[in-house]
């Protein structure tokens, strides 16, 4: 006995990445969750936390986890993406309408896509979101039929979102997230689509200073931890260090809500121009977003996963 | 063709080699043709070939590890060959050479396990690159190559059997070290450390030393981590869309260089700029900054100039010793300028207006040009260098001469600045556009022989460079996963007061960190660090942008592990140990340029002023946040996504 109290008071450092800079509401709402569950372990439980992608990209990140140099990360979809495809359904164009339709979809997925996590070796510690993005470019797009010939950045890490770009009408042209910038500066590319956060933070949105205020797509993210970590916990600790992190996750969700709302007028100060459409151009977003749910559901998501997060919308819509 | 090795490869190893030679040519060849025929798609159809780049960068890594499998065999690797010093001494130079080869093997053996279980750990993630290919096949060239590297490691480095014998051992003792409790870790680690050490000042690899020490470091750790986070950074070089690139311009280069290209290239220069005093040394001084303002910082300069430049300065009367140094320094002159992708880089990190750094850069970028310029014109006054007349017919009739290779640097800018080309598209095409002009229209070139030969050879010296790069950032991933570049931060805001000592201090450390990092590391890892008590120390943003910039630029310079003169040594084939001697003078001519820069912040802040004199600043990363977190409502008249939707 004497031996396994030693290893159970042994500190267990757990090491998480974040592609957050120190100093951010994400890093912050992090070092809560860091702070309080030292707490709540009696000092078992240490998390070191690496900000600002010191550890690479979420890909690198992920890829960090399976070996075991780290055991957690908080990311956005890119990296729940190379864990598992089935979260990417949330992001589908215009198929969740409001925050209200959102919380009420997640509500429902998220013990499949926990259990699906488990399966792939990972905990998902909270889920949240990175924004709500929306198309920027250096011409003002309106309708769809603007849509045509705009090169748009596509990610290289992700073929899949290539090919919905494609379908949407635009002209991808896939570039890594380090050659934005420039190509925006030279035209190589015209337009990307992001939260009104990450345009801020980015300072991509000066480069493509018009934003069309069609809401396209809500990214999900989340927190996750290894497994093989989280068996190294001392069980009774598994429900309060759980219930920690999806109360500090639920806090953070809000903040990123409310901070992507503000971050347009504070571009709008630095020259962005919204673009609002009709109601009339709304819906013809709507019907082309609606010709890519084939394609999503075949290829780029479980084709369960789709149906089951579109029936839940539908639920949502017929009890509201 | 290397020379063979006395006991022959035997049938097994001769198809390996053929195989390596085989692949390199493929991968390059590939390489080229992928990249362009992407370009040419979204020319033609307006739209992009779908995860293209990431197979590009994929076989990047493929042609660094199978290059580096060729250095191995031919004994190139980057090494201090101290070995010299020891050549009056036959018997100790073959035992110290064999115990240098023995550690080399056990490291690079264990680093072939590592690989290993990186690769078993990559099978759970259902990741995979377009049209299917598994993320885990594409890692298995570290497994491979490192085992290859490590056979050719034993069996080159030693030309007894027992030495090879010795080599097996060492990798035996290596792999026992698994079974150290954990309580002794931290004393063993330290002892392999020193074994490594003493192996690489005898002549081991230095990729060895990097890889070796960072897997002890991860070995040795209180809460051991595992040694496959080394090779794991090694293959985050996949994730780097401008890597690729080395090999393209390196082909670039050696197809220019050993074509005729550098004889027409030196009539050019002779011709146009030989009657002024110094006037060669300038010009090269100005084409490598030009080139590097589009390479990034990477030193793929050297590797692409260095064999046409160094003929064109030797013709016009310079020393080798100097031309090597100059070329050499002039590796990462330019990257202060626009478009380098160094400064971008900065600026997302540090989140200070791009455009304001560039403008920033320019005196400093300038300053650093003249300053070797400079040191150009006091060597042509010293050496008393020749000075043909200037005689516009022939310098008409030279330029005639160079009219395939005149246009390149016109296709390279062009291309970038006009929105035609990403930057690895522009390598892609000057490497093919090389071999056209010098294979098909020039004919200096064979096909058949000639041309095998160079991209073999392009693969040797690439592999050999990424190596290198590789376990560096495996290096670098120990150092931030110890959170060592922290606790250094916290110490100094706890230690050093005023700002000129701070100034002082960031000059040494970031010249250690040139030293180590490549430029990509450093900035994401030690500008978020530095960049807050910058601002604490009462310094402009943008001076300490520059700074940091033109710090890292004298960091490649620094003896022992500057990247430059890793890459010097590689391209002039010539012992590291030579290099540092050829660099020195000039690492102290531009670090007086950099303590300039400094210590006089109107070098940097003049210019910004002078041009925004006006305008309204873009808002900073903390007013952004602050305007973020204020609680009051944001300003009307702007329907959130929600109000929008409820409407409808
Ligand atoms: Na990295
Ligand atoms: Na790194």
């Amino acid at each position: 006995p004497a031996g396994r109290t030693s290893r159970a008071a042994a500190p267990i450092v757990v090491k998480l990445g974040t592609i957050a800079p120190e100093g951010t509401t994400w890093y912050n709402s992090l070092r809560i969750m860091a702070d309080r569950w030292n707490q709540l372990s009696g000092g078992r439980v240490t998390v070191k936390i690496y900000a600002g992608a010191v550890l690479g990209n979420e890909g690198a990140m992920v890829r960090k986890m399976r070996i075991g140099q780290i055991h957690a990360a908080a990311m956005t979809n890119l990296g729940i993406l190379d864990i598992d495809p089935a979260p990417q359904v949330i992001n589908t164009p215009m198929l969740i309408r409001s925050y209200e339709e959102l919380d009420f979809v997640m509500d429902r997925m998220t013990p499949t896509f926990d259990a699906r996590l488990l399966e792939r070796g990972f905990i998902a510690l909270n889920w949240g979101e990175a924004g709500w993005a929306r198309l920027f470019s250096k011409k003002p797009v309106r309708g769809p039929a603007d849509a045509s010939g705009v090169k748009i950045y596509a990610w290289d890490g992700d073929a899949n979102a290539v090919e919905v770009f494609r379908k949407a009408g635009f002209s991808p042209v896939v570039l890594a997230s380090t050659d934005v910038l420039p190509s925006l500066q030279s035209g190589l590319v015209e337009a990307f689509p992001a939260p009104p956060l990450a345009a801020l933070s980015m300072q991509w949105f000066a480069l493509a200073p018009n934003m069309l205020d069609v809401p396209w797509a809500p990214l999900v993210g989340g927190t996750v931890i290894t497994r093989a970590m989280w068996d190294q916990i001392p069980a009774e600790l598994h429900a309060p260090l759980l219930q920690a992190a999806r109360e500090l996750g639920e806090g953070l969700k809000n903040d990123v809500r409310s901070q992507d709302r503000k971050a347009v007028p504070v571009m709008q100060k630095y020259g962005l121009q919204v673009v609002q459409v009709d109601a009339a151009t709304q819906a013809q977003w709507e019907t082309r977003a609606r010709s890519l749910y084939p394609y999503i559901r075949a290829k780029v998501v479980p084709t369960d996963i789709f149906d089951m997060t579109q029936a839940s919308v539908e639920e949502y819509r017929t009890t509201h | 063709m290397p020379p063979e090795n006395p006991t022959g490869p035997g049938p097994v190893l001769g198809a390996v080699l053929r195989a390596e030679r085989g692949l390199s040519v493929v991968l390059l060849g590939a390489m080229v043709v992928l990249t362009l025929a992407g370009a040419v798609a979204r020319w033609v159809t307006g739209q992009g070939v779908a995860g293209l780049s990431v197979y590009v960068q994929s076989m990047n890594l493929w042609i660094a590890l199978a290059g580096a499998s060729l250095a191995a065999r031919a004994g190139r690797h980057l090494a201090l060959s101290s070995g010299s010093l020891l050549e009056r001494r036959p018997r100790l130079a073959r035992i110290t050479r064999g115990l240098a080869a023995a550690v080399s093997t056990a490291v690079t053996a264990l680093l072939a396990w590592a690989s290993v279980e990186l690769v078993v750990a990559e099978r759970a993630s259902h990741v995979t690159l377009a049209g299917g290919i598994p993320v885990w096949l594409v890692e298995c060239a570290l497994p491979l190559g490192f085992l290859v590297m490590a056979f050719r490691l034993a069996w080159h480095g030693s030309t007894t059997w027992k030495g090879r014998v010795a080599a097996l051992l060492a990798v035996g003792l290596a792999a026992s070290m698994a079974l150290i409790p954990p309580h002794l870790r931290g004393v063993a680690s330290t002892a392999g450390i020193v074994v490594i050490l003493a192996a690489v000042a005898l002549g081991a690899p230095l990729f060895t030393a990097l890889g070796g020490i960072a897997m002890l470091l991860f070995f040795g750790e209180p809460v051991p981590t595992p040694i496959s986070s080394v090779p794991a950074e090694t293959y985050a070089m996949v994730a780097s869309p401008t890597l690729p690139t080395i090999p393209l311009f390196t082909l670039a280069g050696y197809l220019l260089a050993e074509g005729g290209a550098s004889k027409r290239l030196v009539r050019l220069f002779q011709a146009w700029v030989g009657w002024i005093p110094g006037g060669t040394a300038a010009a090269a001084v100005l084409v490598c900054a030009f080139f590097t303002t589009f390479t990034g910082a990477s030193g793929v300069t050297i590797l692409a100039l260095g064999g046409l430049l160094l003929p064109i300065l030797m013709k016009a009367g310079y020393p080798e010793r100097f031309a090597i140094g100059l070329l050499t320094a002039s590796g990462s002159i330019g990257l202060l300028f626009p478009p380098s992708l160094t400064v971008i880089l900065y600026g997302v990190v540090a989140n200070v207006a791009i455009d304001d750094l560039y403008l920033a850069g320019l005196v400093p970028g300038v300053l650093l040009v003249l300053l070797l310029a400079g040191a150009g014109l006091a060597a042509s006054l010293v050496h008393r260098t020749p000075r043909p007349r200037f005689d516009p017919r022939d310098a008409l009739s030279a330029l005639w001469a160079a009219r395939w290779e005149v246009p390149i640097p016109f296709l390279i800018i062009g291309g970038i600045f006009g929105g035609f080309m990403t930057i690895l598209e522009a390598a892609a095409l000057t490497a093919a556009y090389a071999f056209v002009s010098e294979v098909v229209v020039h004919r200096d070139l064979s096909l058949r022989t000639d041309v095998p030969r160079l991209f073999a050879e392009t693969a040797t010296i690439v592999g050999g460079v990424l190596v290198v790069l590789g376990m560096a950032l495996g290096f670098t991933n120990y150092l931030v996963d110890a959170e060592i570049p922290m606790h250094a931060a916290h110490w100094v805001q706890a230690h050093v007061e005023s700002r000129l000592a701070f100034i002082l201090l960031l000059n040494g450390f970031l010249l250690v960190v040139g030293c180590l990092m490549d430029v990509f590391s450093a900035i994401v890892v030690v500008v978020p660090l530095i960049a807050p008590m910058g601002l604490a120390f009462g310094l402009d943003p943008l001076h300490l942008g520059i700074i940091f910039l033109a710090n890292l630029e004298l960091g490649y310079l620094t003896p022992p592990v500057g990247m430059n003169l890793f890459l010097a040594s590689f391209r002039f084939n010539r012992p590291l140990v030579a290099i540092y001697r050829t660099a020195v003078p000039f690492l102290l001519v531009l670090g007086l340029g950099v303590v300039l820069i400094a210590y006089v912040p109107a070098l940097t802040t003049s210019t910004v002023e002078m041009v925004r004199r006006g305008e309204e600043a873009p808002p900073s990363s903390d007013e952004v946040r602050r305007m973020l977190e204020a609680d009051e409502p944001p300003a009307p008249g702007l329907p959130s996504a929600g109000d929008l939707m409820q409407e409808l």
